[in-house]
């Protein structure tokens, strides 16, 4: 039950994602508005400044199993370059599990960052 | 949960497949990139394979997200099975002990399901069994009466809820011819019957339409055991003839073998119509009744509703003494099985309630092993184990003990299953057909799992609630010790106490009512009594004088036998059963209404058979040789009958009754004795109203002659089949026993449900004792430390015995009561099944209480003891 967001082969220097990780980054790319698979690949390589490189291997399994847990719904629609995509919409519920995520990530990296800083910083 | 509905979901909306939809997904993907591609100004066959490659491999990122929606692998089950056989090898005395249990619990509710199954569920043996009914007529108090030929006739012709309808009655008949003489059952039927029932001929052929009507010739169809053993199977046996009671019929046909009805054996079938079709009138009642056969979707009631119009009809056209009559109609199914319907479906309850009690034990076990196993579920959650898989995991171990037990419970089963069906009572139709077949294994599947399901929630529930820190720390009090786990465990104490309670109240009452039915004086003198059953062929007995002379005859010769008595005659002795029935008036009496008219049984008796009884004589006198027939006609009523007219028995006499009640036409007899009454249709059955016809004045073929012997009865049994023989050389003597065999007869059943309740209450007792004992033992196992504070800080023995004990007794006073109510809820339900005592006894419930309350505490003194022997020295020390 457990995956991993892989790396993109393509960039070793770019970063992995930690368990679960993925899951929420779609959740929040879809905060705004409903969008489509590349549409979300291109939100999560823009907003974290081409850091995250999405490998649709992991998407792709990573969108079903929001669908599963119905906190994402699809439906296809036409793009505004009159393109049809299959769209992804947050759910009420998805919606819930975003704010409650993002606060456990939030803290999660603070945490991280308070171990993780130099020695000097703490004294 | 919510991800396996939507998988479930996704399986069973699979048309438009999953496949094409991401198939379309990706080139959509696709098409977005190169887009791109192409706006950075690269060639169009460079932007496509520039795309190709940022995408990725679409079979695998296809292949993944498919996956997504599948089941658990197959490797991920099997390991969680080598896990469960693992942790059976680890601790195998706490698996022998759940194995054991379970295989008790699920094994008993197995046998019993088979037994319900072949008895009430299964299909009756003929073509569109579940839609056959039983017919008759009802008025008043008295319903499935016989149904009058004309009455029939209208039926089968003006209703619209029936496929087909066929009349039958039961006929015994002498056969001559063929050696001895030999008394054959017969079934007289209509040309219907044989078809609803599935009959085929082996040989020759059925009746058909013209065998119904009066004027046919007279005709038999034989069934294949009659053939082989009486016409030694002889291949021209159609066209034959058989002389019965002195009339030739001839052999049109030979059935193949087939399933009984009702439990009677029959030796050949006889056209109804011959005898029976030729009466006008509405209201002549022989003893046919009716076998329906419904269209499909029909209910019962729309039958019903359809025969009483048609009987309403009849009220206004063909206007009679019956015009009151209306039709009775039950599944054939439901008539064949009676009251043992109501003895086997208390009697799964029962074994349900056992198996429950089994599920507690389990599930406290398991509770008691989860907490054992705390510190290693911790470790697998610490390295990363989600809390669905340990869940999993637990419950496929549960699964696996459970499926163990399960065939251990199969096998048990079997075993016991043989047992039942050797020794049950006859009176249970087709309980020899019960086995472990397809819908039982079905039924044992799904009980195994069930029980693994709910044994198992206790252990799941508090494994994802384990506190990683505190269940790592060495010593540290875990999950199961929690607060939950205890008030789940009292719950499950207090559960079996309840369940125990009800179980041995219950028993206990049939027990009683079994005692009460075996010592109630049946109203005479069974033991040193003979029952020697014969009965007359009218052939050579055709008129009531011979009857009479024989048997006079015959008595007398008896009477000289030394080591005799007394000799007297009945036509139906106690516990035979309904003889037959009729309504009756007291003429000098208030005439009732219509619908409550008094109906009694009645029977023949000679004047010397109520002394040879030793049947109390309460008022007047018996019948004497004065009693003759032209005389002044005289009957002998029991004291059941008095009690509804008089307010004491003696001014029933010179009373007139009239037979048929005042709105038919009936004889009018005195009223000349009055005698105790016995136990007509069995010792555990209340007083009948009974009215007996002197012999002398209403001679019955067939008749019960009773001896009264000096010694045991059994020593004369050769000396009256010579007295028989005497009378008689072509007689045979249909039965000749010791009369407490044929009284104890009708008890077989409640002996058998009796039995098996005993046994369930006394698993539920074992259980339960196990289950209280481990309880308490566990609770005094964790508290080891706080006695030896306590008892460091000075506290007596006494005062760790009233501590531990208060709590065990809170405990059991809470399951007592709680079983007081659930004991209360199963006497309603026992009420019909209880006999001679009430089924709301409160003494029987205290002694229940008293029994259960002993258990417990037989239980709880090895932990409370254990309790009192903490050495707080050595305690604190180790702590």
């Amino acid at each position: 039950m457990s995956y991993i967001g892989s790396v993109s082969t393509v960039d070793d220097q770019r970063l992995e994602f930690l368990q679960g990780t993925l899951e929420v980054l779609i959740l929040r790319s879809l905060q705004a508005a409903p969008n489509h698979a590349y549409g979300i690949s291109q939100f999560l390589e823009q907003q974290s400044e081409s850091e995250f490189l999405v490998d649709n291997g992991s998407l792709y399994p990573a969108l079903q199993r929001l669908l599963q847990r119905e906190w994402i719904t699809a439906q296809w629609k036409l793009s505004p370059n009159g393109r049809r995509a299959k769209y992804y919409r947050l759910t009420p519920l998805g919606r819930k599990q975003l704010v409650a995520a993002r606060s456990k990530w939030l803290r999660f990296v603070e945490a991280m960052g308070r171990v993780l800083a130099p020695e000097g910083r703490h004294a | 949960m919510r991800e396996w509905w939507a998988k479930i979901r996704q399986i069973l909306k699979r048309t438009r497949g999953l496949d094409d939809d991401l198939g379309e997904e990706m080139r959509s993907h696709l098409e977005f990139l190169i887009e791109e591609n192409i706006a950075r100004g690269m060639a169009p066959d460079e932007a496509r394979a520039a795309a190709r490659r940022h995408f990725g491999n679409q079979m695998t990122t296809g292949e993944r997200a498919r996956e997504a929606w599948q089941f658990p692998r197959l490797e991920t089950v099997l390991q969680d099975l080598r896990y469960g056989l693992r942790g059976i090898r680890k601790s195998p005395s706490f698996a022998l002990v759940v194995m054991l249990t379970l295989a008790l619990g699920i094994g008993a509710n197995i046998a019993i399901f088979s037994v319900v199954h072949a008895v009430l569920l299964r299909p009756l043996p003929y073509p569109a069994g579940e839609r056959l009914v039983w017919l008759g007529e009802s008025t008043g108090d008295a319903s499935g009466i016989s149904v009058t030929w004309i009455n029939f006739h209208n039926w089968r012709g003006e209703n619209h809820t029936f496929e087909d309808m066929a009349g039958f009655e039961m006929a015994d008949l002498t056969l001559t011819g063929r050696g001895e003489a030999v008394l054959t059952h017969a079934m007289v039927v209509t040309s219907g019957f044989l078809r609803l029932t599935g009959a085929r001929p082996l040989m020759g052929r059925l009746f058909g339409e013209a065998d119904d009507r009066p004027g046919a010739s007279p005709t038999v169809v034989v069934t294949s055991e009659f053939w082989s053993k009486t016409l030694g199977g002889d291949p021209q046996a159609v066209g034959a003839t058989l002389a019965l009671n002195g009339k030739a019929y001839q052999v049109i046909g030979v059935l193949a073998p087939g399933p009984r009805f009702l439990s009677r054996a029959v030796d050949f079938y006889l056209p109804l119509g011959i005898s029976a079709g030729n009466t006008a009138n509405r209201s002549q009642h022989g003893s046919m009744r009716v076998l329906g056969l419904l269209k499909p979707g029909v209910t019962l009631a729309n039958a019903r509703v359809d025969l009483d119009a048609i009987m309403k009809h009849l009220a206004l056209a063909d206007p009679g003494p019956e015009n009151d009559h209306r039709a009775f109609a039950e599944y054939l199914s439901v008539v064949r099985t009676g009251d043992v319907r109501q003895t086997l479906w208390m009697l799964l309850g029962a074994v349900g309630l056992v198996l429950i009690l089994a599920c507690a034990n389990v599930a406290s076990l398991l509770l008691a092993r989860s907490t054992a196993r705390a510190r290693e579920i911790a470790i697998r959650t610490a390295i990363g184990a989600g809390r669905r898989r340990l869940a999993r995991q637990l419950l496929t171990e549960n699964l696996v003990l459970a499926a163990i037990g399960g065939g251990l419970g199969l096998l048990l089963a079997g075993l016991c299953l043989r047992t039942l069906v050797v020794s049950g009572p006859s009176s249970i139709p087709r309980l020899a057909e019960a086995s472990v077949d397809v819908p039982v294994l079905l039924f044992a599947a799904v009980v195994t799992v069930i029980v693994a399901l709910l044994a198992g929630l206790a252990p799941v529930f508090t494994a994802g609630r384990v506190d990683l820190t505190l269940a790592l720390k060495e010593g540290s009090a875990a999950s199961g010790a929690g607060r939950r786990g205890h008030f789940f465990r009292n719950t499950l104490v207090t559960a079996e106490i309840a369940i125990t309670l009800v179980l041995s109240f219950a028993s206990g009452l049939l027990i009683r009512s079994l005692i009460m039915a075996q010592t109630q004086y049946p109203g005479f003198d069974s033991d040193h009594l003979l029952a020697l059953e014969l009965q007359l062929p009218p052939s050579s007995y055709d008129s009531d004088d011979a009857a009479r002379q024989f048997y006079g005859r015959l008595m007398e010769g008896l009477r000289g036998e030394p080591g005799v008595k007394a000799v007297g005659a009945v036509n139906c002795p106690p516990s035979a059963g309904d003889c037959g029935d009729w309504w009756y008036s007291i003429l000098e009496k208030p005439a009732p209404d219509r619908g409550s008219v008094p109906l009694s049984l009645f029977n023949t008796a000679d004047s010397a058979y109520f002394r040879a009884m030793h049947m109390r004589l309460v008022a007047g006198r018996e019948f004497t040789d004065a009693d003759r027939p032209g005389g002044p006609r005289v009957v002998v009523i029991n004291e059941e009958i008095t009690r509804k007219w008089w307010p004491a028995p003696q001014l029933a006499l010179g009373h007139r009754i009239k037979i048929g009640g005042p709105y038919r036409e009936g004889p009018v007899y005195e009223i000349v004795g009055v005698v105790a009454n016995v136990s007509q249709m069995g010792l555990d059955t209340e007083p009948m109203p009974e009215i007996y016809y002197p012999f002398s004045q209403r001679a019955e073929r067939a008749m019960v002659v009773m001896v009264r012997t000096a010694g045991d009865p059994a020593t004369l049994i050769p000396a009256i089949r010579r007295r028989v023989a005497a009378a008689d050389r072509n007689l045979p003597i249909q039965s000749l026993r010791p009369f407490e065999k044929w009284l104890e007869a009708p008890l077989a059943q409640r002996r058998f449900s009796t039995m098996l309740l005993g046994v369930f209450a006394a698993l539920a007792m074992i259980l339960a004792a196990v289950g209280i004992y481990g309880v308490l033992n566990y609770w005094v196992s964790v508290r080891q430390r706080e006695i030896a504070v306590r008892l460091a800080l000075g506290a007596q023995r006494s005062a760790i015995l009233h501590w531990a004990g208060s709590h065990a007794m809170r405990l059991a006073a809470v399951g007592i009561a709680m079983g007081a109510f659930g004991a209360w809820g199963a006497s309603q339900l026992l009420a019909t099944l209880v006999f001679g005592v009430s089924a709301q006894i409160p003494g029987m419930m205290l002694a229940a209480a008293a029994v259960v309350m002993a258990i417990a505490a037989l239980a709880a003194s090895v932990p409370l003891w254990r309790a009192t022997r903490v050495d707080a020295v050595q305690h604190l020390h180790d702590a």
